[in-house]
């Protein structure tokens, strides 16, 4: 009896013992975990050269430099102590190949502690690499992979897209970037967030869109207008600017706050704070089959600054002339998106060819695979209703 | 204390029995195989049409199973339509249980192997879920129910919760325009979404099992409706927070939509991995469904007892896991499935209701 109870607990304790455990499980403190990652052309630095000079190297093409940004945490435990100012909470290191995941693996030849890829937030290309790859190529390895989050945000850059990794204030560059995505209700400058699983759709649909342009100088970024891709080569082709972004926010009707800077008949700066934006696109077709499309754009605002100090800026009539003045600047601002959109890049990217495909999807079958040109071709018009409906604290 | 003997489950238990023997490993492949059918984001109503499609064949089986209380579809071919040709359908049957639940194991392994443990070996993840089935089913149909009542309430708590936190995602616009192509697409999509209802063939062994056979309409009625929103809340929300090309492109769409958003803050960030841990165990119930129901097959079939038989599949359902090589053999086998699925249902209810209803009205016998 009391032997079998023996025989009992030792066998529940074997039991206990074997249960806590993971087969595969890897210790996060011998991981490098990389939160940001910049795919530049293929350029290898002086560090890469000199290795391979004293024969480290093996076959590859020099298609693509991939820097990646591996926070350390050792560095939290040793700052303070001695009153040091900590240094750099990141490090990037870069190698150059013609598969991500090659270079990737390349990595474990030269660091103690392999990486790994949990918890990337943010990838950044540059425009010069995607004007010579196809983002599909580029983006194949990070949409496979099983570790890589579709949760993970894309940009491009105009200069090298390690640089924009870079940035010399306390937080870590890939952090700053992914989290300046949230400022969207501040300025609609800032694009929402492409992520991964939007990047993969966009590219299934071939047809042209935008990624959101980092701009790297002395240390720091900023968000600066967007690049286009071309949906049918996968190629980037140009750039648009801050004001072509915000248009097509203003298209899409998807704006969380922002403002409108004008110049009054004195010359002087008035500006307009957007409370709320409505858009609506509606496709018309005439009797001979000549398709236009119509965007009312309705928005209520508040009138924040004035620097024309004489006027007494509480009076209706008076808002309505400065509600002319700032639809016109606005006329003028998606004025130039749609020439920029028709005439110089041949592309459409606000979101014109999504209502053509929800409203007339038997002809969208027939010439999605043109829509670029057919867009050309079709006549857009606006019809905007700004409403300054208060002026602030102070009517002076 | 208090210990049932009778092998009997109230109406409830046999509604949770359906609903976990259809729900499983289904549900994170299921957007990705109904989008490739219609190629519109109109999938949803596919998912409609196939489940009232469904809905009658389940209607089908309940009244055929009721008019032989208490004996399973094992046990009531063979005096339909006579020992030998009985014995080969139910035989059909059996295997058909048995290759699901190897599947149903397979699918398991292959999405915990990638997203969760990366370098376990197959076999240590396959092996210890056939233990423990072997373990639930062993108990008999009581035990089983029991534990799908635990389990069911916990797992669809964690779906939902993915699904409303999946909103901040959601754009309506992905699911539109509706029917813009008519109804053809949505047809040839409930090909796939019929297949995702594999598994309601338990119905007519469940049925048997019922202390009041009388209800089995409204049960199993019930049991598979809740299978059929929860299908259709996940294509609505894969495709309304992913849009159809990336669900077309995407090897786990469900998981991907999880995967796709993060909140910080909350509980957790990442709800891929409650999700995961979760639906494993609603795969669990879904494969001891189809093991109890196979050795339930084969010992009422050849007149075996239960237990033995019990010990004697777990060998066949880990060759049945460890056949398919490549991912994509898994997937056929999946479709082939469904298909089997479809086959079953021509040759058991639909030709033993044929049968019956001649020999009863026809030639007057007395079945």
């Amino acid at each position: 009896m009391f032997r079998q109870r023996v025989l009992r607990i030792l066998l529940v304790l074997m039991v206990l013992f074997t249960q806590p455990g993971c087969w595969s499980s890897k210790e996060i403190e011998d991981l490098s975990v990389y939160t940001g990652l910049a795919l530049d052309k293929g350029e290898p630095n002086t560090l890469e050269r000199e290795f391979e000079e004293r024969g480290g190297s093996y076959q590859k093409h020099n298609k693509v430099t991939a820097t990646v940004q591996i926070v350390p945490e050792r560095t939290i435990g040793n700052s303070g102590k001695d009153g040091e100012t900590p240094k750099t909470h990141f490090n990037n290191i870069s190698e150059t190949g013609d598969s991500l995941l090659e270079v990737f693996r390349q990595f474990s030849i030269r660091q103690n502690r392999p990486i790994i890829g949990h918890h990337l937030k943010v990838i950044v290309i540059s425009e010069d690499l995607v004007q010579k790859e196809k983002i599909r190529r580029l983006m194949d390895f990070v949409l496979r992979d099983n570790d890589i989050r579709p949760s993970c945000l894309i940009f491009l850059s105009q200069g090298r897209a390690s640089d924009t990794l870079m940035t010399t204030s306390e937080e870590i560059p890939s952090f700053r970037l992914a989290e300046m995505v949230h400022n969207n209700f501040r300025t609609s400058k800032v694009m929402k967030g492409i992520t991964l699983s939007n990047l993969d759709a966009l590219m299934y649909s071939k047809q042209s869109f935008v990624l959101q342009n980092v701009v790297e100088a002395h240390g720091e970024v900023e968000f600066s207008g967007a690049g286009i891709i071309k949906g049918d080569t996968g190629h980037w082709i140009g750039n648009l600017d801050q004001h072509d972004v915000e248009s097509i926010a203003w298209i899409k009707g998807d704006i969380k706050g922002g403002s409108i800077k004008a110049y009054d008949q004195s010359n002087d700066s008035i500006t307009y704070e957007i409370k709320s934006v409505k858009s609506k696109i509606t496709l018309n077709e005439t009797d001979d089959k000549k398709i236009s499309f119509h965007v009312a754009i309705e928005s209520t605002g508040r009138l924040i600054e004035d620097w024309d100090v004489k006027e007494h800026s509480s009076n209706v009539g008076y808002f309505k002339e400065l509600e002319k003045i700032f639809e016109e600047k606005l006329t003028q601002h998606i004025n130039s998106l749609i020439h920029k959109m028709q005439s110089t890049y041949k592309v459409e990217v606000a979101g014109f060819g999504d209502w053509y495909s929800i409203e007339k999807p038997h002809v969208w079958k027939q010439i999605k695979d043109h829509w670029d040109e057919e867009f050309t071709r079709i006549p857009v018009t606006f019809d905007l209703k700004l409403k300054i409906t208060d002026f602030g604290s102070t009517s002076d | 204390m208090f210990k049932r003997t009778d092998d009997k489950i109230t109406t409830s238990q046999a509604t949770i029995v359906l609903t976990n023997s259809m729900l499983g490993a289904g549900i994170l492949t299921l957007p990705r195989d109904i989008v490739q059918g219609v190629k519109t984001p109109d999938a949803w109503v596919s998912v409609v049409l196939g489940g009232i499609a469904v809905l009658i064949v389940i209607l089908v089986m309940v009244k055929l199973s009721q008019q032989f209380p208490g004996k399973t579809v094992f046990q009531y071919s063979k005096k339909i339509v006579g020992n030998l040709p009985g014995g080969v359908l139910s035989s059909l049957l059996i295997l058909y249980f048995i290759v699901i639940a190897g599947f149903e194991i397979r699918v398991l392994a292959e999405v915990t192997l990638f997203f969760l443990l990366e370098g376990t070996p197959i076999w240590a993840i396959v092996m210890p879920f056939i233990w423990v089935g072997t373990y639930l089913v062993y108990g008999g149909i009581n035990s089983i129910a029991r534990v799908f009542q635990i389990v069911f309430p916990i797992s669809i708590f964690i779906l939902i919760i993915c699904f409303i936190l999946s909103t901040r995602i959601f754009d309506i616009q992905h699911l539109r325009p509706f029917m813009s192509e008519g109804l053809m697409p949505v047809i040839h999509g409930m090909k796939s979404s019929i297949l995702i209802f594999t598994g309601c063939e338990v119905v007519m062994t469940m049925t048997a099992f019922m202390e009041q056979p009388q209800e089995a309409v409204k049960g199993m009625v019930v049991g598979f409706c809740i299978p059929l929103v929860l299908y259709l809340v996940t294509v609505v929300m894969v495709i309304g927070g992913l849009s159809i090309n990336s669900v077309i492109t995407s090897t786990w769409p469900t998981i991907d939509l999880v995967r796709s958003f993060e909140i910080s803050g909350f509980f957790f960030e990442r709800f891929e991995f409650p999700l995961l841990v979760i639906w494993l165990m609603q795969m669990f119930c879904n494969f001891c469904s189809f093991f109890f129901n196979a050795a339930l097959g084969i010992s009422q079939v050849f007149n075996l007892k239960i237990h033995p038989v019990i010990f004697a599949l777990m060998p066949v359902i880990f060759i049945c896991t460890m056949i398919p090589q490549r991912i994509n053999d898994v997937f056929s086998l999946g479709d082939s499935i469904g298909y089997m699925g479809v086959l079953i249902f021509m040759l058991l209810p639909l030709l033993l209701s044929i049968v019956l209803l001649i020999r009863k009205k026809g030639l007057k016998q007395n079945v």
